[in-house]
């Protein structure tokens, strides 16, 4: 794309909405993930026009588009692996519209969860999907993976709250799909298709999202277990025994460690610990709720277990469960925490099998990995700390990914939860829904027919994701302590 | 150009893991709402930098030198990352390879000050200094971190801070008035 190309955009977007400086260039080739790769400008709209107008100049062309949220994506689904435009949507952040009569909030792709949710506390409803990541993430972005996160377990992942949505298609025509209905059968459903379709099927400009009411009680507690497996098993029981829990999260002794390190919260050095919360219009029932998952805890040898009603010690409970991934990179001096492997989702009664696994397959292949996560929803993260500096340290992850994602596959598990495909996860993810991945590639030809969103992505991402891209850590050998 | 003080903090720019925890609360970012403005942003361009895959140009040195050090981003970070302080190793070095950057720092208009000295004294960085062989006052910009004091106790308006960000004297009473109801 040459400067013809960039005075267009100017003339489109106007010059301060366009950049093409080698600086920025290099900070929007990289996302939460492990991969990097540079676009060849970076762009801004304001409107669904400006959006068009993009599609518009890029599709003949055949310039590759990459929707950008927040680029907190863990699996580099916003890296821009063939160059192109990366559309950095943060700009478009209005809350259109709050209609409490027919319960739905219209929202502007990149309007922040956490500022949703802000607006609309003051009404008492919240939007329940909200990944750990809340704080920066986008609404589009959140689409677009299908996200999900601590409330899931009770109140879905993000496709549970998407009602309808406005997307710009590759050529720059505008669509509107779903209803502001809570139900709807007119047809194919194809605001669900976009749900984690990673940018790779449209642009999504508008959402339509349903919020539910902010529960008057909610009661948090926190078992700890001196066995990882029985942790495992009492997560199986508790999800087993019909409980309408509102989170379970799991936290190994590597999270604990970790967290602790990083924020000094006193957590128990113990293998594991469950935290777990019912919530309710009526106290006692959430009493009923909660005594059950404690019951279940204590028979798995649970103890320690304490309780809170106190929204300031929920808050202080699970500050650490929030800010983990991040605190995970303090666990040993010169390990990195990087996104590899990291949140598969597993059949409930497998989840202790699997968190025992998972740190044999990292005892193998001489890396660190934790096993902790929304349990509740079935998703179990997990991180690989290893010395991103060193070459044989990444064939290590290479092993250890292939050889958990082998794992999760035979025991009926699934690639990913919730942070995506993008290009890690690629090569298992082929390999768990290979065949179905030629329907895949159909549809993406339906809706993109010269290949410019998100190209290089999903199905069609490299099948070793080392090589897919750049690695974003650079290999340094010659000084390392 | 030899980024020194950078290179000691390698390590520490090892361990970011680019989540953006920290662009949060970022006052820049909500300015410019550009991610090359964030403290993940910049961090990125450092270990480009260090890497020697960029040459250091004033656009980026500019860019580094945009910040009030608040501090949010440091308290954001659970990985421990000492943003403010690599940011500020890394404007010495700048300023070591003669770039010349205007930033968010603040400044002095030679024709309205009277070398009264206030701005020196009010400075609780003590990135301000009288010059009394050159008879000015000399702002030393690795200390300066934009909190705009100066230019509040300087009696002449000589002392000023970096118009753009919203923080500067005019720019504030434009705000509160524009919050009381007026233009
Ligand atoms: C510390 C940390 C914790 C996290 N915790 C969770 C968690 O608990 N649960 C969870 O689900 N995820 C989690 N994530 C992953 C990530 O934050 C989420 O997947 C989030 O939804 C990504 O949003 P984003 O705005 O950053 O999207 P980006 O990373 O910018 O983009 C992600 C993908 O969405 C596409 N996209 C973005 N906007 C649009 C749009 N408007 N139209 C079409 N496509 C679009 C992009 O092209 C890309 O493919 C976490 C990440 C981090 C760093
Ligand atoms: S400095 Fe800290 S908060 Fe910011 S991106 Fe890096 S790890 Fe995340
Ligand atoms: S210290 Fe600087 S970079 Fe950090 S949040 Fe404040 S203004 Fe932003
Ligand atoms: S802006 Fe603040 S730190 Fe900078 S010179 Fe003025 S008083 Fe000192």
């Amino acid at each position: 794309m040459g400067l013809v190309g960039i005075e267009r955009l100017k003339g489109i977007l106007g010059d301060e909405n366009v950049k093409t400086d080698l600086a920025d260039l290099y900070v929007y080739g990289s996302d939460a993930s492990v991969h990097e790769a540079l676009p060849w400008v970076v762009v801004r709209p304001h409107t669904i026009e400006d959006v068009q107008n993009i599609m518009r100049y890029a599709n003949p062309r055949l310039i590759p588009v990459v929707a950008r949220g927040a680029g907190s994506g863990m699996s580099g689904q916003a890296v821009p692996s063939k160059g192109g435009i990366v559309m950095d949507l943060k700009r478009m952040n209005k809350i259109l519209e709050i209609n409490l009569e027919d319960t739905y909030v219209r929202v502007e792709p990149g309007v922040v969860d956490d500022d949703l949710n802000r607006a609309l506390k003051s009404h008492n409803v919240f939007y329940p999907p909200t990944p750990a990541s809340s704080r920066i993430a986008t609404i589009g972005g959140e689409i677009a993976n299908n996200a999900s996160g601590v409330r899931s377990v009770k109140y879905g992942a993000v496709r549970d709250s998407i009602l309808g949505m406005k997307v710009v298609m590759a050529n720059g025509d505008l669509i509107n799909l779903g209803a502001k209905t809570r139900v709807e059968a007119t047809g194919y459903q194809l605001d669900r298709l976009m749900v984690g379709s990673e940018g790779t099927l449209g642009i999504i400009v508008e959402a339509t999202l349903k919020f539910v009411p902010i529960p008057k009680y909610r009661c948090m507690g926190i078992a700890k277990f001196n066995k990882l497996e029985d942790a495992g098993n009492a997560i199986s029981e508790i999800m087993s025994s019909g409980i309408n829990l509102s989170m379970l999260e799991l936290m190994d002794n590597v999270a604990i460690k970790a967290v602790n390190q990083a924020q000094n919260l006193g957590l128990p050095d113990v293998e594991a610990i469950l935290m777990f919360e019912a919530d309710g219009m009526v106290k006692e029932g959430v009493d009923i709720e909660v005594k059950k998952m404690m019951e279940s805890c204590k028979k798995h040898k649970g103890f320690g277990i304490e309780l809170s009603y106190d929204a300031k010690e929920r808050t202080r409970i699970f500050s650490g469960r929030k800010k983990l991934f991040p605190a995970l990179s303090q666990f040993k001096e010169y390990y990195s925490c990087t996104s590899l492997a990291d949140d598969m989702a597993v059949p409930y009664s497998k989840m202790a099998e699997t968190a025992q696994k998972i740190h044999e397959i990292a005892k193998r292949n001489n890396v660190i990995m934790t096993a902790y996560g929304h349990c509740g929803s079935g998703c179990m993260h997990t991180k690989i700390l290893m010395d991103t500096r060193k070459k044989s340290q990444w064939e290590d992850a290479k092993r250890a990914v292939f050889e958990i994602y082998e794992y999760v596959r035979s025991i009926g598990g699934t690639t990913s939860a919730e942070h995506g495909i993008g290009i890690s996860k690629a090569p298992a993810f082929k390999r768990e829904k290979s065949d179905s991945l030629n329907l895949m590639r159909a549809v993406k030809k339906a809706f993109d027919p010269n290949n410019i969103l998100n190209p290089g992505k999903l199905m069609d991402a490299p099948d070793d994701w080392v090589t897919a891209t750049s690695l974003r850590y650079r290999l340094d050998e010659k000084d390392m302590k | 150009m030899e980024f020194k003080r950078l290179k000691e903090w390698k390590d520490k720019l090892h361990v970011c893991i680019r989540c953006g925890y920290c662009y949060e609360h970022c006052h820049i970012f909500k300015i410019t709402n550009w991610e090359s403005d964030t403290p993940r942003g910049k961090l990125i361009l450092l270990y480009a930098l260090l890497h020697e895959e960029i040459e250091p140009t004033d656009y980026m040195a500019n860019k580094i030198f945009e910040c009030f050090n608040c501090g949010r981003c440091d308290a954001s970070c659970s990985a421990k990352v000492p943003v403010t302080d690599i940011f500020t190793d890394v404007r010495a070095d700048f300023i070591d390879g003669g770039f010349d950057v205007k930033g968010t720092l603040s400044h002095i208009n030679e024709d309205l000050c009277s070398k009264c000295g206030i701005c020196v004294s009010i400075c609780k960085y003590e990135a301000r200094t009288l010059d009394k062989e050159q008879n000015k006052i000399i702002i030393d910009k690795v200390k300066c971190r934009s909190c705009g004091g100066c230019e509040a106790a300087c009696p002449s308006g000589a002392a000023y801070i970096e118009e753009g960000y919203m923080v500067s004297e005019k720019e504030l009473l434009e705000q509160v008035q524009c919050y009381l109801g007026g233009k």
